[in-house]
C-alpha cells in the first residue's frame, strides 16, 4: 500500500455553509515529483466532486491555483508535496472574500491592476517599424515582466489587508515599475503621478512578505523602493 | 456590469515619506548628543555649572530646539501611519490624528517655553 499524505482543507459554500471548516482527506503519494495540486485533483476525482478550486496550466505560468499553503502563499502546481509538514493546510488566499471553498473573489485585484494602465502609453509617432530597445534596456525588464498576477504577495500584505482598498499591494506596484522602467514607455511622469498617494504607494512599509511569498522569485518591494526614488529624484 | 469608481491619487504621500525620513536623519545626529553631556557629567568632567553653561548656550537651544521639532515630526508621522492602518473608520482616523497633533503641539511649545525661557 502507497504512502498516504494527510490533507486539511478549507471548505465554505456561502449557500449552504453558516461558517467555513477545514475537512481533513487522505491521498496516496503518486511519486516522489507530486506537487500539492496533483493531491487536489486527486481530491476532486477521486475522494469528493464538490471541492472547488482554481486550476488551469498546471506549471506556474498561469498563476490560477494561487493557495495559502501551511500558512505561506504559493501556487498548488509548483509546491511538491515533499517537504511538506502533514496535515497540510490548504486554504484559500488571505484578505480575499471567498466564493466557494478555494476560490476567492480576485475582481478587487484586477480593478487594482487596470488602475495602473499597464500598456505601452506614447505621445511620439509609432515608428515604421518597431521601437527599439538596447540590451540594457530591456535588461531593466528583467524581474518585472514575470509577474504572472497569482496574487501570493498581495494577499501576504499586511498593509494590503488593512487598506487594500485604496494601497494598490505589491503585484499591482511591480507591474507600475514595469511600464515606468520600460524605455519605450513615455507617461513616466504621468504614472508617478498617479502613485504620488499616501495610500496607493507610500502604504508599503517595506514589510517583505511579498518577496517571500512570490512564486517566481520576484522583489515586489525592490520595485516599490524603485518607484520611490522616481518620485524623490523628481522632488529633489 | 461593474462599475469601477477610481478616485485617483491625493497627489500626496511622498512629504509624508520624505520628513519622516529627513526627521529620522536629525534625530540620528542631534539626540545621542544629551547623552554625551549627561555622560561627562556622571563622569565628573562638567559640573552643574557647566552643564547649566551648556544649555544655557544659544547654540544648544538652538540645537535642542531642532531636536524637538524632529522628535515630534518623527513621532507624529510614524503614530499617522498607525492610525491609518490600524483604524478603519475614516472618523476616528481623523479625530485621532487631530487629537494627537494638539497634545503633540502642546508638548511642542511647552518644551520650547523651557528651552527659551519664555516669561522669564
Amino acid at each position: 500500500m502507497s504512502e498516504m499524505i494527510k490533507l486539511s482543507v478549507f471548505r465554505y459554500d456561502p449557500e449552504k455553509d453558516d461558517k467555513p471548516f477545514m475537512q481533513a482527506y487522505e491521498v496516496p503519494l503518486s511519486g516522489s515529483g507530486m506537487k500539492l495540486l496533483d493531491a487536489l485533483n486527486y481530491i476532486k476525482w477521486k475522494l469528493d466532486g464538490t471541492l472547488t478550486y482554481r486550476r488551469s496550466c498546471g506549471e506556474g505560468v498561469c498563476g490560477s491555483d494561487g493557495l495559502n499553503i501551511n500558512g505561506i502563499n504559493g501556487l498548488a502546481c509548483i509546491t511538491p508535496i515533499a517537504g511538506l509538514k502533514q496535515p497540510i493546510h490548504v486554504r484559500p488566499l488571505p484578505g480575499m472574500e471567498v466564493i466557494r471553498d478555494l476560490v476567492v473573489d480576485m475582481d478587487h485585484f484586477f480593478d487594482q491592476y487596470r488602475q495602473i494602465q499597464p500598456w505601452l502609453k506614447t505621445t511620439t509617432p509609432v515608428p515604421e517599424h518597431e521601437r527599439l530597445q538596447t540590451p540594457g534596456q530591456r535588461a531593466e525588464l528583467d524581474g518585472q515582466y514575470e509577474c504572472i498576477l497569482c496574487g501570493c504577495c498581495t494577499t501576504s500584505c499586511p498593509s494590503w489587508w488593512w487598506n487594500g482598498d485604496r494601497f494598490l499591494g505589491p503585484a499591482t506596484l511591480l507591474q507600475a515599475n514595469r511600464w515606468i522602467v520600460d524605455s519605450r514607455d513615455e507617461a513616466m511622469g504621468e504614472r508617478l503621478d498617479q502613485l504620488e498617494d499616501a495610500f496607493r504607494l507610500y502604504r508599503c512599509h517595506q514589510i517583505m512578505n511579498c518577496m517571500e511569498a512570490c512564486p517566481k522569485d520576484l522583489n515586489p518591494t525592490a520595485a516599490i523602493d524603485n518607484i520611490k526614488r522616481k518620485i524623490l529624484a523628481r522632488k529633489s | 456590469m461593474r462599475l469601477v469608481k477610481e478616485p485617483g491619487s491625493a497627489r500626496s504621500g511622498f512629504r509624508d515619506w520624505y520628513l519622516q525620513r529627513l526627521s529620522a536623519v536629525v534625530l540620528a545626529v542631534l539626540l545621542p548628543l544629551p547623552f554625551v553631556v549627561l555622560i561627562l557629567v556622571y563622569a565628573g568632567v562638567v559640573d552643574q555649572f557647566g552643564l547649566l553653561d551648556i544649555v544655557d548656550h544659544f547654540v544648544s537651544r538652538l540645537l535642542h530646539t531642532i531636536l524637538i521639532f524632529a522628535l515630534i515630526i518623527h513621532a507624529y508621522m510614524g503614530l499617522k501611519v498607525m492610525i491609518e492602518d490600524y483604524v478603519p473608520a475614516i472618523g476616528w482616523r481623523v479625530s485621532l490624528i487631530g487629537g494627537m497633533l494638539v497634545m503633540m503641539s502642546g508638548f511642542g511649545i511647552w518644551w520650547m517655553a523651557i528651552i527659551w525661557a519664555w516669561g522669564g
